[in-house]
């Protein structure tokens, strides 16, 4: 829990450093993009509270309601904290054809993640293990499709991947962080 | 600063670069595009760098892109002053020593060379390395580049992407120095205009045109943009571009914005291509270092600059309003066109966007001219084209074509096929917003038009290879899913439209379509093309309408049928391997018995899903095992081993009549009806095995003096002992099943009769009758056909072989022949035509064969037999062939080379495959196919007699026996269920106390195969070859199963 | 476009012949004529989001269908506004809107004055063909005045042009994608948190069903004030 005081020099903190992206940014072709990119990126755990799109929406004379439906939109921007780890299945169509299907349904179960009540998002999906330990989402194409089927795990590219492989490189960075 | 302001100083630097390229050391290029580091090049690139640094040597280490073939990344070329340029592959980190030792020596590694380039053509230069390394193949002999031409990848992973003065050295930024020196836009846009260049992001409209309207919109500010939001699913030949030649793409733009008078150029790149989004920008800063982005571009009264923005996923803004409106700070949904951005763009000016690839096409055709373009490339789809080839063939990669190569060229030429055992279906073109194009129609040029006939698109590239594993139903469904989370949701066609059909297409993938809905997706399909807003609800119909148009019998399959074949729709199949086999095994319940020591359990749940066990687990062709996924691992699971170990163990003890009666005890109470079956091979004893144990009375008729079809007297005693088969066929008469045999059907007794004395007649009388080859001399004596020999042999005759007996034909009989052959002490040698490969034999038996000094002659055709002057065979021409076209089968079409071979022999053997005996047919009165089966029902199996109903070969033509008892077992159950009223096969099958679950201990053993006699030995003997799994390894195979059949 | 208002063209609705100015559309060339086309997101003063669908029409000459809303006329175009095609399509599109959330008309506010089932009951959609999803959203009561119900949303995106065009306020925007889609005040605030709205109403009036009402309105109590707002919105459009 942070003290009031504390969260104000937090959020000071936050404050400068979207001014300064804003400052970058503005009147150029894709700044509300960029920001809220930007933004995201320097928060640790990858999301876009409100308390920032409020600055930002002011800052730069924004409309809310455009920021939502920007940040609702784009499948890059987090509404909510992400994990620790984050694993990226790949739903292109190569990794399709070659079984990536069953690695996000692998990972699933073993996160114990359930898809949402609405079966038709169950393939789009950035869920979050309770914990906080690991983001799994997927991904519509890394453009990787030789090496298919892929999953990147925090930022890194693992081609030719099974179950069991998956499963080995997932208990690495489990471990990697430990170390 | 390298600042370049005239010629002179344009020069310098080229020469600058020039220097790079072809320097007086050893230069060494590793790949370092995406793919290339996804494969471990950055390992190469510093172990090389460590070594290099370590020996102190005097060699240029650099990075470069990607040179197109992916499946052998990691790639390095080597460059040694006065000789090619020699292309490595596959190469590790542990490399390094071997290859910097090998060019202290002037050599170059020969285990990883793969190919050389003794000349490189840039397009804008023309680089001779030098001549040499005889022993390697040129670059363009590799079929993998065979037919490519590189206009758009001209530099592509042979200079370094991050360096522009190599960009410079090999021609770059020359265009623009013309383009800016002449002074006249016009010009430059009549020339693209007469190159008929085509946008390559999909819709392929005409760049000039399209050009022509910005540059007379008048307004103060004009923006060009270059969409790299490169979203298609399968195609990632932009993200390569961009990786391995940026500046290639900044000086097209460049050049576009000076002919359009615009001053602003935007990159908008996908944020899931980091590395190019790093390349882009250094190549931006070297590019405004060097004087060529900035004011006054090479000093001329020329401002331009460019600007790069990252998408924040979402495959819409793939779609020029939505990326605009994204550039804009909203949600990526399209606008209503017009306004066109042309007139009304980004901030409401007017704006031009095109494809990475259209960009890259600009400086050739500056610097070559419009005719040199439409060179290449078909009448109306002028130029090259990069498509990303990837799926299931066998190389994957890059590949720029001209422009209207046909598909099969891409598929069997450059993919080098299918996986071995694996047919292809189709290919996806065009991503989600294309279509699958059959096997059958391969021969298709791709080009705008013709693809968009077959309902597909070329789209920004994406080719993906789809075989016998892939659903068709379920490619469609992906499709369908992926538009449907990427529509925007702004038009409701899309919107719902999408929903509806997923939902539909969900129906199908579990079993629950309905005829109406067929046309309901299709009726829908039509109106969200015609309907939608933007490109992306237009064409996310398209994968579903060509499947429909094309596999139209996958969803009947999955509709009617409720089968998917591919064995990809889940709820749909047990497992993997349930779904391959023709019978239907429940193969994770028999292992799993087995692993539980309920050896007895077993037998029961394997003699009841399949009546003939150890005579399959002996000669099952066993497309399990190319199903299993256990060969995500390592090797599949030897499931029919394991079933034959089941069965023998049984057979073989004296718990063989324990367990035959357990059999009889599940027979259902008499029915009253009486069925005859014609023919008593393996189709006929199945569907007797099954038919008796509903409770109807059963007589099997057949020709020939005891039962089992070709098992009996086909298959060669050292495969399939005749004792083994007839404790199976004893089995099968204790349920109370009738043989007349010595009584040919349609000819010792009459169709007529036999249906006037029966309730149901099943046909399952097989193909008997040897396809004769039309070749001069096939009259003498010594010719026979295979099926004839095999079963005399059977018989135990010994016939007139010979010392040297050559055997014509690629399948089992033509093998088995060989082997007959043998243990009649006569040498064998096998002529055939194509590759082995391409054999239909199984492999494990040519490989036997081969053992026991059978030869094989490949790539030979018969001639003409040569007679003595008594009539006797002496010898066979045979014809050398080489491989052609690419036939329907998808195998090479061997073609004469003219070249003939004389082969000395005393007899010949054709086995060249079996067919219906059409005397049968013709006097009964069926419906024929034209390859002369029996016309039939596909769901049903019934004649065009009433009650008459038909499986096995006579229907399918010559297959396995695995297939064959697929049919009767089939056609039991639906004989049954028309008969009674409803299915009742269930009732008589066992039910076991066994839960599928995932194995706790998995054994990690690799995959054990039956033991077999030493060759010398079996050679001389008829004794059984393959002696099968000691139980010990029985057990651990069943360890090894990872029991899909269990259920998350 | 001062310059494009001024010149006249003449095209054929129906094969009656129409002159007007060529900065106009199909579909006011179609009001002119007396030719009725359905549109559920067209609402005169507002720029057209082209998002409904249900005004494609046929022009001889052309493969594809066009908007009537969205698309200039042109010297010497053949317009036909109804045809067996049209037809299907339009019902079609009235289904799929019917089937996307609840439109139970007997419980609705609005029912009696809602432009959906006017238009259902007109191009004669009887039954609906695809699987209801009956989705179960949120119905935001938050406001002081008015009611969202997203039960009821067909995401035309009238509110959100009238409040940004007209009343400047921005309060409405759309979040999400694809069936997902929901419309949302600020950012995703309960309607009655949210700072920027005026409680003008413009977005209750041009709302079509009954997803924007105001409070105690019983069932077929709503009534929208359609065309007060539309000389409101014309006389803005006019001065900008």
């Amino acid at each position: 829990m942070l003290t009031t005081t504390g969260r104000a020099a937090q959020d000071a903190g936050e404050h400068a450093f979207i001014d300064e992206v804003i400052a970058r940014r503005a009147g150029r072709p894709g700044a509300l993009l960029g920001i809220l990119e930007d933004v995201q990126e320097h928060t640790p755990h990858k999301y876009l509270c409100s308390d920032d799109l409020r600055y930002i929406a002011a800052r730069t004379g924004t409309p809310l309601s455009q920021i939502f439906s920007v940040v609702a939109f784009y499948a890059l921007f987090n509404r909510e904290p992400q994990g620790e780890h984050t694993i990226a299945i790949c739903r292109g169509t190569a990794c399709h054809t070659r079984g990536s299907r069953n690695l996000l349904e692998k990972l699933r179960l073993d996160f114990g993640l359930t898809a949402d009540a609405d079966g038709a998002q169950a393939d789009k999906l950035t869920l979050t293990t309770r914990d906080r330990k690991f983001t799994l989402r997927t991904v519509a194409c890394f453009g990787q499709c030789a090496l298919a089927p892929v999953v990147e795990l925090d930022h890194r590219i693992c081609g030719h991947m099974n179950e069991q492989a998956l499963a080995r490189e997932v208990k690495a960075l489990v471990e990697e962080k430990r170390s | 600063m390298s600042r370049i302001e005239d010629l002179s100083t344009f020069n310098d630097v080229r020469e600058r670069g020039v220097a790079k390229l072809l320097p007086g050391v050893p230069r060494i290029a590793v790949g370092m595009g995406t793919c290339g580091r996804g494969n471990g090049a950055e390992g190469v690139y510093h172990a090389l760098a460590e070594r290099i640094s370590y020996y102190g040597m005097d060699v240029q280490l650099v990075g470069t892109g990607c040179f197109g073939p992916c499946s052998e990344e990691p790639l390095v070329n080597v460059f040694i002053p006065g000789q090619p340029l020699v292309i490595l592959r596959r190469v590790q980190a542990s490399d390094a020593d071997r290859i910097l030792s090998a060019i202290t020596t002037g050599h170059v590694p020969a285990e990883l060379a793969w190919c050389k380039v003794e000349d490189w053509d840039h397009v804008t230069a023309h680089f001779k390395y030098g001549h040499g390394y005889p022993e390697l193949p040129d670059w363009r002999d590799i079929p993998f580049f065979a037919g490519q031409k590189k206009i758009v990848l001209r530099n592509c992973g042979v200079i370094n992407p991050d360096d522009i003065e190599e960009y410079i050295g090999v021609g770059g930024y020359q265009a623009l120095y013309k383009v800016l020196i002449d002074g006249r836009p016009e010009s430059v846009i009549e020339q693209i205009k007469a190159a008929k260049l085509r946008g390559r992001g999909g819709a392929g409209y005409l760049t000039g045109l399209k050009w022509d309207f910005m540059a007379k919109a008048r307004d103060v500010e004009k923006y060009v943009i270059c969409n790299a939001d490169e979203g298609d699913p399968g195609a990632y030949m932009n993200r390569n571009e961009i990786e391995s030649d940026p500046h290639a793409l900044l000086e097209g733009i460049i050049i576009g914005g000076y002919v359009m008078k615009s001053t602003k150029g935007i990159i908008y790149v996908r944020s899931e291509y980091p590395l190019a989004v790093h390349r882009l920008e250094r190549a931006i800063e070297q590019a405004r270092q060097y004087g060529l982005l900035g004011v006054k571009i090479l000093d001329r009264p020329f401002d331009f600059d460019i600007e790069l923005v990252e998408g924040a996923g979402a495959f819409v803004c793939g779609e020029e309003t939505a990326l605009i409106a994204s550039l804009e700070g909203q949600a990526g949904r399209p606008r209503p066109r017009p306004p066109f951005p042309a007139e009304q763009g980004l901030f409401g000016r007017p704006t031009n966007i095109n494809n990475v690839e259209t960009w890259y096409n600009v400086p050739p055709i500056i610097i070559k001219g419009p005719a040199w373009f439409t060179e290449t490339g078909s009448a109306r789809s002028a130029g090259t084209k990069v498509f990303s080839l990837v799926g299931k063939v066998r190389n994957t990669g890059l590949v720029e074509m001209p422009l209207g190569t046909p598909l099969k060229t891409f598929v069997y030429g450059i993919g080098g096929g299918g996986a071995p055992g694996r047919s292809i279906k189709a290919v996806q073109t065009g991503g989600p917003s294309g279509g699958c194009i059959p096997q059958e129609m391969f021969d298709t040029p791709v080009d705008y038009e013709t693809l968009a006939q077959l309902g597909s698109i070329m789209g920004s590239g994406g080719m993906v290879v789809m075989d016998e594993d892939n659903c068709m139903v379920d490619v469609a469904r992906y499709f369908i899913e992926f538009t449907h989370s990427e529509s925007c949701g702004k038009c409701v066609p899309c919107r719902v439209g999408l929903d509806v059909s997923l939902k539909i297409l969900d129906d199908f993938t579990t079993g629950k379509g309905t005829a109406a809905q067929l046309d309901q997706i299709v009726e829908l399909g039509r109106m969200i093309r015609d309907t939608s807003l933007c490109g992306l609800g237009q064409s996310a119909p398209n994968p579903v309408l060509t499947t429909m148009r094309h596999f139209r019998h996958e969803f009947e399959d999955h509709m009617i049928a409720k089968r998917c074949r591919a064995g990809v729709c889940g709820s749909l199949a047990l497992s993997p391997c349930e779904n391959s086999c023709p019978l239907h095994m429940n193969i994770p319940r028999f292992l799993a018995l087995l692993k539980q020591n309920r050896l007895e359990d077993a037998f029961e749940s394997v003699v009841m899903d399949n009546p003939l066990p150890a005579s399959t687990g002996r000669v099952c062709q066993h497309p399990c095992d190319n199903r299993c996924r256990r060969q995500t691992i390592d090797e599949a699971v030897n499931m029919r081993e394991v079933h034959r170990f089941i069965a023998d163990a049984i057979y073989q003890s004296d718990r063989f009549d324990a367990l035959a009666a357990r059999v009889v005890a599940r027979k259902l109470p008499a029915t009253g009806y009486r069925m005859a079956v014609a023919g008593a091979g393996p189709t006929g004893l199945t569907a007797a095995f099954y038919l008796a144990l509903l409770g109807h009375q059963v007589t099997v008729y057949d020709g020939k003096p005891e039962a089992g079809g070709m098992l009996r007297y086909a298959l060669p005693e050292y495969r399939l002992p005749k004792a083994v088969l007839a404790k199976e066929i004893e089995m099968i008469a204790r349920l109370g099943v009738q043989f007349v045999f010595n009584t040919r059907i349609g000819f010792d007794l009459s169709l007529n009769d036999l249906g006037s004395s029966h309730d149901v007649v099943f046909i399952s009388i097989g193909t008997w009758k040897e396809s004769w080859v039309h070749l001069p001399g096939t009259e003498l004596k010594g010719v026979m056909p295979a099926l004839p020999l095999l079963e005399a042999v059977s018989r135990g005759e010994a016939p007139p072989l010979g010392r040297k007996v050559l055997i014509i034909g690629g399948g089992n009989a033509a093998v088995d022949a060989a082997r007959t052959a043998r243990r009649h002490g006569a040498e064998a040698a096998i002529v055939y035509r194509r590759e082995r490969k391409d054999m239909p034999a199984i492999a494990e038996e040519v490989h036997a064969a081969e053992q026991e000094g059978v030869k094989i002659v490949f790539l030979a055709a018969p001639h003409r037999i040569l007679g003595d002057g008594e009539g006797n065979v002496k010898a066979l021409e045979v014809v050398r062939t080489r491989l052609g076209e690419y036939d329907r089968s998808g195998r090479r079409k061997p073609v004469s080379t003219g070249e003939v071979i004389r082969m000395d022999c005393d007899a010949v053997v054709l086995a060249v495959g079996e067919t219906v005996d059409a005397d049968f047919c013709r006097a009964s009165g069926f419906s024929l196919t034209e390859g002369g089966t029996l016309v039939v029902d596909r769901f049903t199996l019934e004649t065009s007699r009433p009650n008459f109903y038909a499986g096995g070969d006579v229907i399918s033509g010559a297959s396995n026996v695995s297939n064959a008892m697929g049919y009767g077992k089939k056609a039991a159950r639906i004989i049954d269920e028309r008969l009674m009223g409803a299915g009742r096969l269930a009732q008589v099958l066992p039910g076991f106390d066994y839960v599928p679950r995932a194995p706790d201990q998995l054994s990690s053993a690799r995959r054990h195969e039956t033991a077999v006699l030493p060759a010398a030995e079996r050679a001389q003997s008829v004794e059984e070859v393959a002696i099968g799994l000691s139980a010990a390894c029985a057990l651990e195979e069943a360890r090894r199963c990872l029991h899909c059949d269990a259920r998350g | 476009m001062p310059e494009a208002g001024q010149k006249k063209v003449s095209i054929r609705i129906d094969g009656e012949l129409v002159q007007l100015p060529a900065s106009h559309t199909i579909l006011q060339a179609a009001a002119m004529a007396g030719r009725f086309i359905p549109t559920l997101c067209h609402f005169d003063g507002l720029a057209d989001a082209g998002a409904c669908r249900l005004c494609v029409v046929e022009v001889s000459g052309v493969a594809r269908l066009l908007p009537a809303c969205t698309t200039p006329v042109q010297e010497g175009m053949s317009v036909v506004t109804d045809s067996p095609k049209l037809a299907a399509y339009r019902r079609m599109i009235l289904e799929l809107l019917l089937a996307e959330r609840n439109h139970v008309c007997a419980v609705c506010v609005s029912n009696g004055h809602c432009e959906l089932q006017n238009l259902a009951a007109q191009l004669g959609v009887a039954s609906v063909r695809y699987p209801y999803r009956y989705p179960k959203l949120p119905v935001d009561l938050s406001h002081p005045r008015f009611v969202l119900d997203q039960n009821r949303c067909i995401l035309c995106s009238r509110c959100v042009r009238v409040c940004a065009s007209v009343e400047g306020a921005h309060v409405w925007n759309v979040m999400s994608r694809g069936i997902h889609s929901m419309v949302v005040a600020d950012l995703n605030d309960p309607w009655g948190d949210a700072s920027s709205c005026t409680g003008c109403g413009k977005c209750v009036n041009a709302c079509p069903t009954g997803a924007l009402s105001e409070k105690g309105q019983a069932v077929e109590e709503m009534m929208k004030n359609t065309a007060q707002l539309v000389t409101i919105a014309m006389r803005k459009a006019v001065r900008a």
